[in-house]
């Protein structure tokens, strides 16, 4: 069997286990704590498509995907947009943005790369906080443009409640499935395509894939843009299924939160994201309860994983599959 | 035509490379004509891998043009050079290290022809069969599927090579490709040039090894501090007293003299 068929066959395992999640736990609270789980779990993994193949050290996922859910709502209050429409129309939105950052930065290098990109994010933060100009002037109160420190909401929604009442968050539910398992299936498809070999050509020795036609340049062009439509999309799907948008999803907080997930499942690889995504989301819900001590918990379950496993958590699995099963799998990704 | 004809593969004018005070290459020009073998040699820091970094791209010349078939290359990418036909074989063993011989040979086939605008899914088979083909050429079908760290030198020299030729270019340079090889293994890389030139591929071949850039070389080069030292046939490399002194030493000179004789038997035989 191929790594591409694997993955391929892991990835309908998973879609159609999780097919039936929500008849099996009758607790809502659990069922949309997984909508949201599909939802980082598909940033990540586009994420990782960028900063664990591309080679691309960019903090910028977390501003594209605010691009995405930014402009689903402000389509949808302003303009009334159909959220059918408007989250496609958020997801390009997101690519347009990304390829223009990407000409901007990925004749850089590195950590200036991590630079240029968390300025961005943050100056778009400070654009949307600081903006208090009425925009309009709706009865609920003065609203800028970009909906200021308040964000918006009742943009409108996919239409489940009409049709599925008090089970609404069902419908987001798999609605959030179907675009986790897409966004896994296009990761696939890269990681295994002639691309994924020219990034870990560049990856080894970029000076000799240079000499060997690869240019580093447009294919990582290609992956940043590529990868902001998943990014756009979760993040339209994030401002249907929670209903409000607001700067909150720029933060500093919350792009640390998804890059440990990233380096816990293991860098470059198609399931790390995905198994690193359910555990901190686990754990995040397992110290709940501990107030302050939550984000100290957090910190120390980063450090404590990248210290014991630096190749995440399927490096670990890896390595365990490999002392108990004697003929070495050497087969690449994960 | 006949101005096609004249046109030479790659022509190298008045280019200098200077590292700070270091003159590595010093004012060197020369032609090559479609379908030649140049072999250069010299001393150690005579400045011959820097002259293929100029050719290649890897380094921005400090003056002086580079043309390919009449085209000027001087400012092009290393990726653009690859696509205008130009194929380099490092002096280091140099390879993809994670992935395994036919990956690496298949990188060289997918990117090294044409610019891939839109990179596709899947590899077309036409690129498999060049890969296969690149592979058989240098005889490396029977490690196709090993991971190319765990090859031996002499497999990596050639995997090299193989990658190279997967890109199918006109200007194929070689730079020391049977260093610390043993006879037999020189013998096997020199059968592989030699086909690979009989095949149309014009060589620019860079080697310590005499007797291997005398068997092959239509013409040689001797470099010495960034300067030519000797250009002509390899029977005149023993008779100058410069490349004696500077580089062969009296000893050589005379074996050199007798691969050269060799040589020419072997072409007025065959
Ligand atoms: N990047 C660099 N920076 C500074 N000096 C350099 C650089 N590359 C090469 N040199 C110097 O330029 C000179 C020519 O080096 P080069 O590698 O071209 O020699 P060479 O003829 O290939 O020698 P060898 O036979 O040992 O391979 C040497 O003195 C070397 O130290
Ligand atoms: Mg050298």
């Amino acid at each position: 069997m191929t790594a591409m068929r694997r993955d391929l066959l892991l990835c309908g395992l998973f879609a159609c286990a999780a097919l039936f999640w929500p008849m099996i736990s009758d607790m809502r609270y659990s069922v949309t704590q997984t909508t949201f789980f599909f939802i980082w779990a598909t940033v990540v993994v586009q994420w990782n498509l960028v900063f664990g193949i591309g080679g691309i050290f960019s903090l910028a996922q977390v501003a594209i995907f605010a691009i995405g859910a930014y402009v689903t709502a402000m389509l949808g209050y302003y303009l009334g947009t159909s959220m059918l429409l408007a989250m496609p129309a958020g997801a390009v939105a997101a690519v347009a943005a990304s390829l223009v950052l990407g000409i901007a930065c990925l004749r850089l290098y590195g950590p200036y790369v991590a630079l240029l990109t968390i300025c961005v994010s943050q100056v778009l933060y400070v654009l949307i906080v600081n903006d208090t100009d009425c925009f309009t002037n709706p009865p609920s109160g003065c609203m800028p443009l970009m909906g200021g420190v308040r964000g918006f909401s009742r943009f409108g929604d996919l239409g489940f409640r009409d049709w599925l009442g008090a089970g609404f968050y069902i419908g987001n539910y798999y609605v959030g499935l179907l675009l986790l398992t897409a966004a896994i299936l296009f990761s696939i498809a890269i990681i295994h395509s002639p691309m994924g070999l020219a990034f870990r050509a560049l990856r080894d020795n970029p000076v000799y894939a240079a000499a060997r036609g690869v240019d580093r340049f447009r294919y990582q062009l290609w992956i940043f843009g590529l990868s902001a439509f998943f990014t756009g999309l979760s993040g339209a799907f994030y401002a249907v299924n929670t209903g409000v948008v607001g700067p909150v999803v720029f933060s500093f907080q919350h792009l640390l939160f998804l890059l440990s997930m990233i380096v816990i499942g293991g860098i470059g690889t198609v399931w790390g994201p995905v198994i690193g995504a359910a555990v901190l989301m686990l754990a995040d819900e397992a110290m709940r309860e501990l107030g302050d001590f939550r984000d100290i918990g957090m910190g120390l379950l980063l450090v404590a994983c990248v210290v014991l496993m630096p190749r995440g958590l399927t490096g670990l699995f890896q390595d365990m599959a490999r002392r108990f099963a004697k003929p070495a799998d050497t087969e690449g990704a994960t | 035509m006949t101005q096609a004809r004249e046109t030479p593969l790659l022509s190298c004018r008045n280019v200098t490379k200077a590292f700070g005070s270091l003159t590595a290459v010093n004012d060197l020009s020369f032609e090559l004509a479609a379908g030649e073998v140049l072999g250069i040699g010299g001393p150690n820091g005579a400045g011959k891998t820097t002259l293929f970094e100029m050719i290649s791209g890897q380094t921005g010349v400090t003056s002086g043009t580079i043309a390919l078939e009449g085209r000027d290359i001087t400012t092009l990418s290393p990726v653009g050079r690859c696509h205008a036909g130009l194929a380099r074989v490092f002096q280091l063993n140099t390879g993809f290290d994670s992935l395994t011989v036919r990956e690496n040979v298949l990188v060289a086939a997918y990117y090294g022809r044409a610019p891939r605008r839109m990179p596709g899914l899947r590899v077309p088979s036409e690129v498999g069969d060049r890969v296969q083909d690149a592979l058989g050429r240098v005889g490396l079908e029977a490690s196709a599927d090993r991971p190319a760290a765990t090859l031996p030198v002499i497999d990596r020299k050639l995997l090299m090579i193989a990658g190279a030729l997967a890109m199918s270019p006109k200007l194929l340079l070689l730079d020391e490709p049977v260093g610390g090889l043993t006879q037999r293994e020189i013998d096997r890389v020199a059968d592989v040039v030699r086909q690979v030139a009989a095949g149309g591929v014009t060589v620019v071949l860079i080697e310590h090894v005499m007797r291997f850039l005398v068997q092959l070389s239509n013409r040689v080069m001797i470099l010495h501090h960034g300067k030519k030292l000797y250009e002509g046939d390899a029977s005149g490399l023993s008779r100058d007293r410069d490349v004696v002194e500077v580089y062969l030493g009296h000893g050589a000179g005379k074996e050199v003299a007798r691969m050269a004789a060799d040589r020419a038997e072997v072409r007025h035989v065959g």
